[in-house]
């Protein structure tokens, strides 16, 4: 790939394996950026339950920030949204393109770019975080297994870097 | 021809032979060889030029303090690297190393004048020397000192290999993996944890691989750790610590191999973070300053104990150790039982310890005591030493081919000093020895000076009849700096051993100064006759050693060398031949060159299609941030300088952003999609600067408003439809949104749908005429595109790209955030006034806007310019004068900010900062350019439809 | 690469998530408009340089996206501590 420029970069059109990995490009999602200072409100609004600490994910929804959710949750999943309340709910699917890291080498691949020390990051648990220099949230699915989402113009790039740290 | 191998011995393996060439000529050597043990094994005592005196110089050491032995190892087009040492360098069957600085080779060499002229060449000569005239600086002295210094020669081809990074993080790492780290390993893995021990030879051991009776322990030991699961890398050098122990290290993964074997990157970055941090770096041996130190074949004795008893290898037949330290002689000892000839021990102390008077004379070696050598017999190897007694001078010669010089220990501190750990002078060693630091950090074994070296002395210089100023008595090797000059430095005021060091280069060399800092530091001390600790001591930087570009850019290389964003229409415009432009960190479709049209033709065809009929431009780089919650309207109004609070759900506003300091640093349309929801857009390189902005102000100025900011610029696809025909284009695919300009007037947003996808439709307009800006969630955004572009056939729709959209907004006069500003323009500046909200008592930079200067008269304002021949189109930065026969330098009032040809005026137009500009209108102004002054007349900033007739339609 | 104790996610977290913000507590000025020329030249502009300690503002922005203050030691690049926006200065 010397000679490869980044303009050739493209998104993986199927999955990548090498030995001890596998590079997918998760299905379709709905994605929502969920805000509110008082997480009861929020909770009341979509009628889901929200984790309450940092990095911990309830049924796709992960806590990011002291106001702020992510919600990562299966093609047609609609949550409400009425205006006028202390809320900020916005439908942010298209933004991202989730990525899934699996396999034994899978905690190795994502600690090339990564600077947490992703090895001791609790399955279940999820974050914001850098690959490199593109900022991505990691989430643990499972002790092999890493969903990454990734801003849609990041996605090719990210990809490209996985499968080229990827064990040969 | 000194050096031969030894019948047996060493750990190389005699039943794999290598064979590999050096410098043309075929040599032979073993696995587990280095290039240097095999070179000395096959004679060649000769490995390079100095860098400045162009002097012979031969093998140094067997560590990476070795100064002399560089050379370029070719593995083949694009891989070839210059400067190894050659004691670094492994040995693979096949090899082909070049020894460097010499021309026409490495035995005559043209440039060894320097040598015979070494007299006019003291410390600090470039300095003095060729400052003057400037102009031969330039044409004379740079070119020939460039083609006469440097080292090895620069790659020229590409690299065609990869290299790869990682992070890792462990409780503990270990830097050296000789007995002080292996034990420091073994201890912390009992009482688990993550252990990485990582060390820059070619296997573990240390100083354990030069002494065969550690071998089994260093077998066991190795075989201990793999057991306790402790990670073990060798080839990895640690080359830098940094804050809160982050280490970084590079690992070689295939330079060890032949080519043909090699497969994956070449080397890794390692980017590790520990708890703790053990340094277990060892010590390397000082050489002494005497006379003729660097003839090829004068060498270390841990060098000549490394190559005989870990690689089997004699540096000689008849064998001399000149020592100021107990290592000396145990070095001597060993090697004469490893069936090297030493032919003589010569210690400048008067008196050693019985044991090792009795071990020599036992093995017949000739002992000097009080004695140096003051001179070296040879030019291109040695012949002979002179030795003198230190008290009367009685000199006499003393035949041998190799001299081993044992000057005591320097405690490797590098990776203690990277950390920024303090070190306490030990006058004992004659060494800095690590003291404090705030790391969780330790030094253990000989880097931290607790390690039995014996006994020894620190002599500056040996003693010798001849005093130092007609010495060649070399301190550091690399940089040929001698003893007389730090000693002139000193004369001519230097104190401090930064200064002594930048004037001398003592120490600046590829090798920071391994083996020449702390003779550099005793010779200061002694000719100022003041402690060591009053001299200072440089500080050692980050990498240890010195390394690829390749290792520091790990994955950046090529394709991921930085993302490279593209929208999702960019396919299309790629497969419709679109030339492309960067901006930011995005690549957006310049022009769509028809055929062979330049691109003047195609930018001209696509203005005048969209103002004439239609035209269609991808803006999804737009920066798009939902600001969302019942303080929405609030905290846009504190934000931005227009007023929005009154602005009615389903309009649009055109915002202004300044800073606190009331210059513009952003723009763009927000709609209010709902009263607790806007839609606002940002600048394409803007958008992560004023989502940043905006979280600092409602964060830590205003938690009181309940309003939320969610980046949507990836959400959506943005589809600009512009030009008189825009209507009827998107008409027959909207569903749901009256488009009648009744209903949808100008600056207004509605929501609906388009080719059966939800869009937020936008009327307005950056060309001056009626347009929309179609925005779709971005996995439609193609789909969308296509539609538009066929329903836009049959009114001549045609698509642009940036320089289209700079012509068609420059000739309304819109600015462009960054071209016709620059950090220091303000409303009033570029004429936009209209902008601020006059009844508003605050928002962001209003306070500045009433500060002295920037009310004062005569400051630049945004103008139009036109050329007086319209053909000419102004260069943007160009500098403009009021009186063109104004001597230089001429009183610069302003420059072009931004100008093109515009097909819909037929001629050139321009934007331009100029000093009291809007006073000046009419005034005709000229641009001094290389060809003559342009002259140009100042003009309103609107060139088109002022009236504004266009938009209303 | 520093580590930083973000007080919001309560974790030590590399400083490539982070952006440094300029000293600490400097409050904007309530009512601007009625700010001297010289009291605003101060809010712009005038900031301390310290030697030793030094407060300052950092944001977790590839984590939490929390602006937060810390106290960091200039001449070591120890971070003394660091705490939520709007506690008093420490
Ligand atoms: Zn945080």
């Amino acid at each position: 790939m010397s000679e490869t420029v980044a303009a050739d970069l493209v998104l993986l059109d199927q999955p990548f394996t090498a030995p001890g990995v596998r590079i997918a490009i998760a299905p379709a999602m709905m994605r929502y950026a969920l805000r509110a200072r008082d997480p009861a409100v929020l909770s009341a609004v979509i009628g889901r339950v929200l984790p309450s600490r940092i990095g911990d994910v309830v049924d796709g929804i992960a806590c990011l920030g002291p106001d702020e959710w992510l919600a990562l949750l299966p093609a047609g999943t609609v949550l409400e949204n009425e205006t006028g309340q202390l809320v900020s709910v916005v439908d942010v699917s298209c933004r991202a393109v989730g990525i899934t890291v699996e396999g034994p080498g899978a905690v190795a691949l994502v600690a090339t770019g990564c600077p947490l020390d992703v090895e001791r990051m609790a399955v279940g648990r999820a974050t914001r975080t850098v690959f490199e220099t593109v900022e991505i949230v990691l989430w643990r699915k499972a002790v092999d297994a890493f969903h990454i989402d990734v801003w849609r113009s990041f996605a090719p790039w990210l990809g490209a870097a996985l499968v080229a740290g990827s064990p040969s | 021809m000194s050096g031969y191998r030894l019948d047996k011995g060493g750990r190389i393996d005699r039943a794999v032979p290598l064979s590999f060439r050096f410098d043309g000529q075929d040599f032979r050597g073993f696995a587990g060889d280095t290039l240097a043990s095999a070179l000395v094994a096959g004679g060649q005592m000769l490995f390079g030029r100095s860098f400045k005196y162009r002097r012979p110089r031969g093998l140094l050491a067997t560590g990476v303090e070795e100064p002399n032995a560089l050379v370029t190892v070719d593995r083949g087009p694009g891989r070839v690297t210059p400067n190894l040492r050659a004691p670094s360098v492994a040995l693979h069957d096949g090899l082909i190393a070049q020894s460097q600085n010499r021309y026409p080779s490495l035995k005559t060499d043209f440039g060894a004048i320097n040598d015979r002229l070494g007299a006019l060449f003291p410390a600090g000569f470039y300095n003095k020397t060729f400052m003057w005239p400037r102009s031969a600086w330039e044409k004379l002295y740079e070119p020939a000192i460039r083609k006469m210094a440097g080292l090895g020669e620069s790659p020229k081809e590409r690299d065609p290999d990869h290299y790869g990074a990682t992070y890792a993080h462990c409780e503990l790492l270990v830097i050296g993996a000789g007995p002080a780290g292996i034990a420091a390993a073994m201890d912390a893995a009992a009482t688990g944890g993550r252990v990485i021990l990582i060390d820059e030879q070619e296997e573990p051991g240390g100083g354990a691989l030069a002494d065969p009776a550690q071998w089994a322990w260093l077998a066991e030991s190795l075989a201990k750790l793999a057991a306790l699961g402790v990670t073990v890398f060798s080839r990895t050098t640690a080359i830098g610590h940094y804050h809160q122990n982050f280490v970084v290290a590079v690992e070689r993964l295939t330079d060890h191999l032949a080519p043909s074997q090699a497969a994956g990157p070449r080397e890794k970055l390692w980017r590790i973070r520990a708890g703790e941090v053990v340094l277990a770096q060892g010590a390397i041996e000082r050489p002494l300053v005497f006379d003729g130190n660097d003839v090829p074949g004068v060498m270390l004795a841990s060098a000549g104990r490394a190559l005989a008893l870990r690689f089997g290898v004699a540096v000689g037949r008849a064998v001399v150790v000149m020592a100021s330290h107990d290592s000396g002689w145990r070095d001597a000892l060993a090697m004469a039982e490893a069936g090297v000839t030493i032919a003589a021990i010569v210690d400048v102390r008067p008196a050693v310890s019985s044991d090792l008077q009795a071990a020599a004379d036992a093995l017949g070696i000739a002992v000097y005591l009080n004695h140096s050598v003051t001179g070296v017999k040879g030019r291109l190897e040695v012949k002979a030493i002179t030795l003198c007694h230190n008290d009367d001078y009685l000199a006499h010669t003393l035949p041998c081919d190799a001299l081993l010089m044992a000057g005591g220990w320097t405690p490797t501190v590098h990776l203690w000093s990277h950390a920024r750990g303090t070190l306490k002078w030990d006058a004992a060693f004659g060494a800095y020895l690590p003291d404090t630091t705030v790391e969780n950090l330790r030094a253990v074994g000989g880097c931290s000076g607790n390690w039995n070296y014996g006994d020894g002395i620190v002599v500056a210089t040996l003693p010798s009849p001849k005093p130092v100023s007609k010495q060649k008595a070399f301190v550091d090797f690399q940089n040929d700096v001698k003893a007389r000059d730090i000693a002139l430095a000193v004369q001519e005021g230097f104190r401090s051993i930064e200064h002594i060091k930048r004037y001398t280069t003592n120490g600046m060399a590829t090798d920071q100064g391994k083996t020449s800092n702390l003779n550099g530091l005793q010779i200061a001390s002694e000719t100022l006759s003041k402690p060591v600790t009053a001299i200072g001591l440089t500080t050692f930087r980050p990498p240890y050693t010195p390394q690829t570009f390749g290792a520091l850019m790990g994955h950046h290389k090529d394709a991921l060398f930085q993302p490279l964003r593209k929208t999702v229409i960019d396919d299309w415009a790629a497969a419709n031949g679109a030339v492309f432009e960067n901006v930011a960190q995005w690549r957006r479709a310049r022009y769509f060159p028809q055929g062979r049209e330049s691109m003047d033709a195609a930018v001209a065809r696509e203005c005048l299609a969209t103002r004439e009929r239609v035209g269609m431009f991808d803006a999804s780089t737009l920066g798009k941030i939902e600001v969302v919650g019942p303080d929405a309207a609030e905290f846009l109004n504190r934000l931005y300088t227009n007023p929005w609070k009154a602005l009615e759900p389903g309009r649009c506003r055109y915002g202004l952003l300044l800073n606190e300091q009331g210059f513009i640093i952003d723009d763009g349309v927000a709609g209010r999609m709902a009263a607790d929801r806007f839609h606002v857009t940002t600048t394409t390189g803007g958008a992560a600067r004023v989502l940043g902005m905006m979280e600092d102000y409602l964060q830590t100025e205003w938690p009181d408003l309940n309003v939320w900011l969610t980046s949507t610029t990836e959400q959506w696809a943005v589809i600009a439809v512009q030009g008189p025909k825009a209507r009827e284009v998107i008409a027959p695919l909207v569903e749901g949104i009256d488009l009648s300009p009744e209903a949808f007037p100008h600056m207004a947003v509605r929501e609906g749908a388009i080719c059966d996808v939800p869009t937020r439709l936008f009327r307005v307009s950056f060309t001056g005429e009626l347009g929309f800006e179609v925005n779709v969630p971005a996995e439609h955004g193609r789909m969308v595109w296509e539609a538009i572009h066929a329903a836009g056939q049959e009114h001549g729709i045609v698509a642009y790209g940036t320089e289209t959209m700079h012509v068609l907004r420059a000739e309304k006069g819109f600015i462009i955030i960054g071209q016709d500003t620059d950090g220091t323009v303000t409303p009033d500046d570029a004429g936009m006034n209209w902008a601020i909200g006059k009844k508003k008592p605050d928002f962001v930079g209003k306070r500045s806007l009433a500060r002295a200067d920037l009310v004062r008269e005569g400051r630049k304002q945004l103008v139009g310019l036109l050329t007086r021949d319209p053909a000419v189109v102004l260069e943007e930065g160009a500098q403009i004068v009021v009186d063109p026969a104004e001597p230089v330098p001429m009183t610069m009032i302003g420059h072009v900010t931004s100008s093109y040809h515009s097909a819909a005026l037929g001629r050139s137009i321009a934007l331009a900062v100029v000093a009291g500009g809007r006073a000046r209108m009419g005034q005709t102004l000229h641009v001094p350019m290389p060809g003559g002054a342009i002259a140009a007349e100042v003009v309103s900033t609107v060139f088109y439809d002022a009236e504004g007739s266009r938009l209303d339609v | 690469m520093l580590l930083i104790h973000c007080p919001y996610c309560e974790e030590d977290r590399p400083e490539v998530e982070f952006v440094n913000g300029g000293q600490a507590h400097i409050a904007r000025p309530a009512d601007p408009s009625s700010e001297s020329d010289a009291d605003w030249e101060k809010y712009l502009y005038i900031r301390r340089n310290p030697r030793g300690r030094h407060h300052e503002r950092w944001r977790h922005i590839h984590g939490c996206g929390r602006f937060f203050n810390a106290v960091r030691d200039t001449v070591s690049d120890r971070f003394e501590t660091t705490y939520k926006a709007g506690e008093p200065a420490k």
